[in-house]
């Protein structure tokens, strides 16, 4: 929580955890917005998942800038899913809950 | 066209060495490989015909154990998770391959491969741990006869490190069961052709990858726009993918669903018509599979989504649950006239566990049923072991056997085209095999269905051009009729190449051309291949030439390693002898003659000869396969 009163807009990611499948494909992107390449030890989103639980555990650090430059958030734009939006304000639905 | 052009991007870019019998590990480029094959199975044929003389057998020291990512896996292209696993076939001697999805293909690319080649074997187990450009081989002895859920739980507490990725082998693989898979993360199976067998020959237990590295693009912006127009492609077929993201079963829980009535085999092939009251059982919404399906997970990369996660409370059996429940589990228990959905969610989570292959299992095992059915065994031979039809109790049990060698399991674990040597007694002509691999498939309704699987250069399975009506067609191919012979043979070599073009790149065959609703199709592989492998190619250049030379090395490997020939492309003769007895296609069997006639068209279109299915070097040079057209002619396999 502490991380969101270093942001200036106060927007985050947010992820609707019912609704995600675990694909990565969030984490990967971003990595892309960063760097240039596919490389998701460098993304600000970090996906787990354990397949005896059925477990996806997901995390978004500091470093997301919620793609300034590309109008819309890359992992927002890329997940198929409809799990991952853009949210003003943290108090609003579906922070990350399992 | 640029045809095997230099590539530009997409790849890691090497391929690991490693020689178990003397521990060396070297590297070497993947990309020339690439150029010429696209890379993922091509790949990997390419080196099994280079480097695997005639004579080998698959568990010779000499046989090679080829993982290799599909090229573009590790990017964000739809579906881009595959990795194949390709070896010598422990049921003929030829060709074999697996293709499996998760994370472990792209892990493997981020740690700086494309594909590692096992070679030679361990004196003691051992696993493999890659990373960031190295390998080490490291004992494993500690992991010895433990389950593949075990063995991924112990792996994560002695590394440490929750983003490795695993893929390995559960008892049966140790055990050398033939019909033995390699899992990755417990619940993704590289199925067929024993690939877990000879990776339990090698005593390679597992190989965990973990990679911090990066993939890079030809042309990232390019390959971005290609990527999100692609995804657009999938989402815009919305019921199809809510269809998917259901699980595959799903759809079965129509119980009019078409699939149910031409695509089921009962009671190891005496009938293809299962009753309404038994798929009713099995899928009925509060008691039955839907019931026990808690949610639905994702393979690296995909939009899609099709993977169920399911939970068995106790009940007849233990508590079990995971991921990775598929469809073939229908028709699994179908096979043995089980309608009991409790040992059908069993079944697929104890085999995953177990390391087996559920076609093998299901296929090989209702034929034992039959066996004892006919008096060919009785309860001395099985431990006590009652086989009836409908037992879901028995089919667990012996399949335990099966992957621990118990009993009548030790004689079933070294194939069943060899059990029925030993049972005797015309048993084998009830084993439905394809190439010597037991197969669960269907022949005498689904036509294209059938070519497809009898013509698989890999022993079988469906998904080397099986096609199940023109959701599986390609443009103009589409007319014809399931049940009916006439232009299937078109269909099913488009099939076929889509396939090559999709195990190579290492993209889904479910979010392609076997999806039923071509969520990609061969158009946009070009497209991503340009922006992302930097290979300039049309749509035609991959289905006339790269799809050909995937097809033609496998082909090419059985020429020079088995005596296959026209008669092994043929259904199992039980489907061309008796007829369905049941249900709206009575009457109904694999007709030798016009299956015949399937293949003569199916050669033809294929460039081979249409008298013996083989190959000719106008067609091999044609492709760019010259020095494997000399290879066929020095062992006397083609003519000059």
């Amino acid at each position: 929580m502490d991380r969101l009163l270093e942001r200036e807009d106060m927007t985050e990611i947010a992820r609707k955890a019912t609704l995600c499948y675990g694909c990565k494909i969030c984490q990967l992107v971003c990595s892309f917005h960063h760097t240039g390449s596919f490389w998701p030890e460098r993304s600000s989103i970090q996906v787990f998942r354990n397949p005896q639980t059925g477990i996806v555990r997901w995390a978004i650090d500091k470093t997301c800038d919620r793609c300034g430059n590309e109008g819309q958030p890359l992992c927002v734009k890329h997940c198929s899913y409809e799990a991952l939006a853009k949210v003003e304000d943290e108090r609003q639905e579906g922070r990350n809950h399992e | 066209m640029n045809k095997e052009g230099k590539i530009g991007g997409g790849l890691a870019g090497k391929i690991l060495q490693v020689d178990l019998t003397t521990g060396r590990i070297r590297t070497e480029s993947s990309e020339p490989y690439a150029a010429r094959t696209l890379g993922g199975r091509g790949t990997n044929s390419l080196i099994l015909i280079n480097e695997i003389e005639p004579g080998t057998k698959w568990h010779d020291a000499d046989n090679l154990l080829c993982f290799g990512a599909g090229s573009l896996v590790g990017t964000p292209a739809p579906g881009a998770c595959r990795t194949d696993i390709s070896t010598i076939n422990v049921f003929n001697g030829g060709k074999g391959s697996a293709n499996v999805g998760g994370s472990w293909g792209a892990e493997l690319k981020y740690a700086g491969f494309d594909h590692i080649i096992i070679r030679g074997k361990a004196e003691r187990p051992v696993y493999l741990y890659v990373t960031d450009g190295r390998a080490e081989i490291r004992e494993a002895g500690w992991l010895r006869g433990k389950t593949t859920y075990e063995t991924e739980n112990l792996l994560r507490q002695e590394i440490g490190d929750e983003r490795i990725e695993i893929a390995a082998i559960g008892p049966a693989g140790e055990n050398r069961v033939r019909g033995s898979a390699v899992l990755i993360d417990t619940a993704k199976a590289a199925g067929g052709s024993g690939v877990g067998c000879v990776m339990g020959d090698k005593k390679l237990k597992a190989i965990v990858v973990r990679g911090r590295g990066k993939i890079d693009v030809f042309d990232p912006a390019g390959f971005m726009e290609a990527v999100a127009r692609t995804q657009r492609q999938c989402e815009a077929n919305r019921a199809k993918v809510q269809s998917m993201r259901q699980s595959g079963a799903a759809r079965f829980e129509n119980l009019d669903f078409e699939a149910w009535e031409t695509c089921m085999v009962i009671r190891n092939g005496q009938d293809d018509y299962w009753e309404r009251d038994k798929r009713a059982r099995l899928m009925n919404p509060e008691a039955g599979i839907p019931s026990m399906r808690r949610k639905v997970r994702a393979c690296f990369s995909c939009p899609t989504g099709c993977m169920p996660f399911m939970e068995k409370t106790r009940g007849k059996y233990e508590e079990m649950k995971g991921e990775g429940f598929w469809i073939n589990a229908l028709w699994s228990v179908a096979r043995f006239d089980i309608s009991d959905p409790e040992s059908a969610v069993a079944f697929w989570l104890l085999a995953n566990e177990l390391g087996l292959d559920t076609d093998y299992v299901a296929a090989g095992l209702a034929w034992v049923f039959e066996c004892y059915e006919r008096g060919f065994i009785d309860q001395k031979d099985t431990d006590g072991l009652k086989l009836e039809w409908g037992s879901g109790e028995a089919l667990i049990e012996l399949m335990r056997k099966l992957a621990y060698r118990e009993g009548i399991g030790d004689l079933l674990a070294d194939g069943m085209v060899e059990a029925a040597k030993k049972i005797g007694r015309g048993s084998e002509y009830f084993l439905a095999h394809v190439k010597g691999q037991p197969s669960i498939e269907p022949f005498r309704i689904p036509k294209g269905w059938g070519l497809g699987v009898a013509t698989s250069p890999v022993a079988g399975r469906h998904l080397r051009g099986a096609i199940r009506g023109p959701v599986h067609s390609g443009p103009g191919g589409d007319d014809y009729d399931i049940v009916h012979y006439p232009n299937q043979a078109k269909a099913v070599v488009w099939q076929a190449k889509t396939k090559e073009l999709e195990d190579n790149l290492g993209i889904c065959n479910y979010v392609g051309t076997w999806s039923g609703a071509h969520f990609l199709n061969p158009g946009n592989y070009a497209e991503l291949i340009r922006t992302g492998l930097g290979l300039k190619v049309t749509e035609q250049d991959l289905m006339e030439h790269y799809a050909e030379v995937g097809r033609n090395l496998e082909k090419a490997f059985n020429t020079l390693h088995t005596d296959l020939s026209r008669e092994d492309d043929l259904p199992p003769l039980r489907f061309r002898q008796e007829e369905i007895k049941t249900g709206p296609y009575k009457g109904f069997k694999a007709d030798e003659e016009k299956y015949n006639e399937m293949l003569d068209e199916f050669y033809e279109l294929w460039g081979w000869d249409k008298k013996t299915g083989m190959q000719t070097r106008e067609g091999l040079e044609k492709i760019g396969l010259k020095d494997v057209a000399d290879r066929l002619e020095q062992k006397g396999k083609i003519k000059g």
